[in-house]
């Protein structure tokens, strides 16, 4: 019996503490005046004033955008190259893991002022920060993209379907992308999720590269903790649950599992 | 004529030689078995004529025309592969049309076509269902539709019946010939199985270390081995040095050769036999018998010598073990080997 509540019981205080600072949050950004122990009346205002704000909605619009491009742009480099890998050159394939995975190892902070120092006073369109922060975080999201292409490349025994195409008919090239990349679409596009959630939440190198170039959410927050705590709050909420939104596709999604009927 | 013509065809992998000059021809229609223990370069050796592999010297002529350096696709050769490689993503029709969609078929012909070939591999009905929602037998089945649907000049079979059960694999074995046979295909199919081979094939080409050790059909490679490795691999032959089967026969052979003699050639029984000049005559007793369903196998020493001898459950009585019995191999039933 004490065996079978400890479970339960553990799981129960990591969910608490998790969640008990979103909660505090979010009723200190709906709290009015909030002086002494409890807080006097609620109020959306803050949150009335974010979404009124345009610089706020434009902002989210630009997160979005600089999340979703480099991820785009970074899945289709990367099919490519695997491709390469998987239908001509598969000892290759080692090379390619050291090179994907060394961003993990390098901080954010590191890569973007190594960018901006190289490249800071290079003709365009090298110098121009919006392409810097883009090709950056097709770097950030490199080891990521890569990971989940891999481990989808696996599952799918790519090498004999490739195969089998070419006796159909197919170039190896027809091959790869009518037949392979379909079959992985599910995982690719998970793993592209999960990226897109990553570049959302990052302000150090959008901050160094970009900062008022490019003002996104997370730099909105910044300025936005000079004026208001509960301001900042209810962005914070706000992006939270943005993300939260964008992770629950790639959990609809994951449930969806590979095609095939294999549900 | 031959349509498949191999010549000195070498393949190595980085300093492993897998292909020695190895030498074939294949006639148009027939159903020809590369049959061979593991690693002895039969699925190399389909690979390279399905244009999966390059080979490193030699040539491959596809009637008449050239295609050791062809690209895959452009053979016009279909494959069967062991794992099925069905597309995951697609439906029974769908894979079966994949082929025909790249040929820019109209979608009448391709509905028709598949509509056909799906009749001759007893899958009507399946259409839409996915690799995954089918059984070994039918996933191969497809795999074969999807193949034969394209009439390639040469349908190449890698083992398609090595992952079935061995109920399954006996119906599927007699289906897939009689659509070589319903279809005049060339077929070319690979097995590590003789019993397989043996009830398939038109001609089998017997391989051992990358070269062909002997081709014939079934009877003359199971009747006729030349080679101990042959002798060895098809059917259950007793190998036997000249100096032990002289002393099985205590002198009766005098030859010098090895012998290779099949078990189902030793005439059994209790009470003496009478002299036969065409036959070695000798006494053995019974060191044990195993049951292989209808058949009986006794292993028998002779003088020291051991040797297999198989019976038919309803021919023979059954010998006790430590049986001092009669043993009788006429001298046509003993094959000369060598190696």
């Amino acid at each position: 019996m004490k065996r079978k509540a400890g479970g339960p019981i553990v799981m129960l205080l990591i969910c608490l503490y998790l969640v008990i600072p979103l909660v505090f949050t979010f009723l200190y950004a709906v709290s009015g005046d909030w002086s002494g122990l409890l807080p006097r009346g609620i109020t959306f205002r803050y949150y009335a004033e974010i979404f009124s704000d345009p610089a706020f909605l434009l902002s989210l619009l630009r997160t979005l955008v600089i999340s979703v491009l480099p991820v785009v742009l970074c899945t289709i480099f990367v099919l490519l190259a695997m491709f390469v890998i998987t239908a001509y050159h598969p000892w290759m394939d080692r090379y390619m893991q050291i090179l994907c995975t060394i961003p993990y190892a390098i901080q954010g902070v590191i890569i973007a002022i190594s960018v901006l120092a190289l490249y800071a006073n290079a003709p365009p369109p090298l110098g121009n920060r919006i392409l810097m922060l883009t090709a950056t975080y097709c770097v950030v999201a490199l080891p990521y993209i890569y990971q989940g292409i891999k481990n989808s490349l696996n599952s799918v025994n790519a090498g004999c379907l490739i195969e089998a195409a070419q006796i159909l008919g197919a170039s190896k090239f027809a091959a790869f992308f009518r037949v392979i990349v379909p079959n992985i679409m599910p995982g690719v596009t998970v793993s592209a999720m999960l990226s897109v959630s990553i570049l959302f939440g990052d302000f150090v190198v959008v901050n160094t590269l970009a900062g008022n170039y490019y003002q996104t959410a997370q730099v909105y927050l910044y300025h936005a903790l000079f004026r208001s705590g509960q301001l900042s709050s209810a962005i914070v909420i706000a992006l939270f649950g943005l993300t939260l939104l964008i992770s629950l596709c790639v959990f609809f999604l994951k449930r969806r599992g590979a095609p095939g009927g294999m549900r | 004529m031959a349509y498949i013509e191999i010549k000195r065809l070498c393949k190595s992998f980085h300093k492993t030689q897998v292909l020695r000059d190895t030498e074939l021809t294949i006639e148009k229609g027939r159903f020809v078995t590369l049959l061979g223990p593991s690693g002895c370069g039969k699925s190399t050796l389909l690979r390279c004529i399905a244009g999966l592999e390059t080979p490193t010297s030699g040539s491959i002529l596809l009637d008449g025309e050239d295609i050791t350096r062809l690209e895959p696709q452009k053979r016009s050769i279909g494959m069967v592969f062991q794992q099925y490689s069905l597309f995951p993503n697609m439906t029974v029709w769908e894979n079966i049309a994949f082929g025909l969609k790249l040929k820019k078929l109209p979608k009448e012909q391709i509905a028709e076509e598949i509509a056909d070939i799906l009749r001759v591999v007893e899958m009507t009905g399946k259409e839409k269902q996915y690799p995954s929602q089918l059984s070994g037998g039918q996933q191969q089945r497809v795999a074969l539709a999807r193949s034969i649907v394209l009439k390639p000049k040469v349908l190449l079979l890698d083992e398609p019946l090595s992952a079935i059960d061995a109920k399954l694999r006996r119906s599927l074995q007699s289906r897939i010939r009689e659509i070589h046979k319903e279809l005049n295909l060339t077929s070319v199919f690979v097995t590590h199985d003789q019993d397989e081979a043996m009830v398939m094939s038109d001609v089998i080409h017997l391989l051992n270390d990358g070269r062909i050790e002997q081709s014939g059909t079934p009877t003359e490679l199971y009747t006729s081995p030349r080679t101990r490795f042959a002798a060895g691999f098809i059917g259950h032959y007793n190998l036997l040095s000249a100096a032990d089967f002289c002393a099985a026969t205590r002198g009766l052979y005098e030859g010098t050769s090895d012998i290779a003699v099949r078990p189902e050639t030793v005439a059994l029984s209790a009470e003496p036999l009478p002299d036969e000049p065409d036959a070695y005559l000798f006494r053995a007793a019974v060191a044990d018998s195993v049951s292989h369903g209808n058949v009986l196998r006794y292993t028998l020493l002779a003088n020291g010598c051991k040797l297999h001898a198989d019976v038919l459950y309803r021919d023979a009585a059954v010998f006790e073990n430590g049986a001092e019995i009669c043993a009788r191999v006429k001298k046509a039933d003993c094959r000369p080997i060598s190696g």
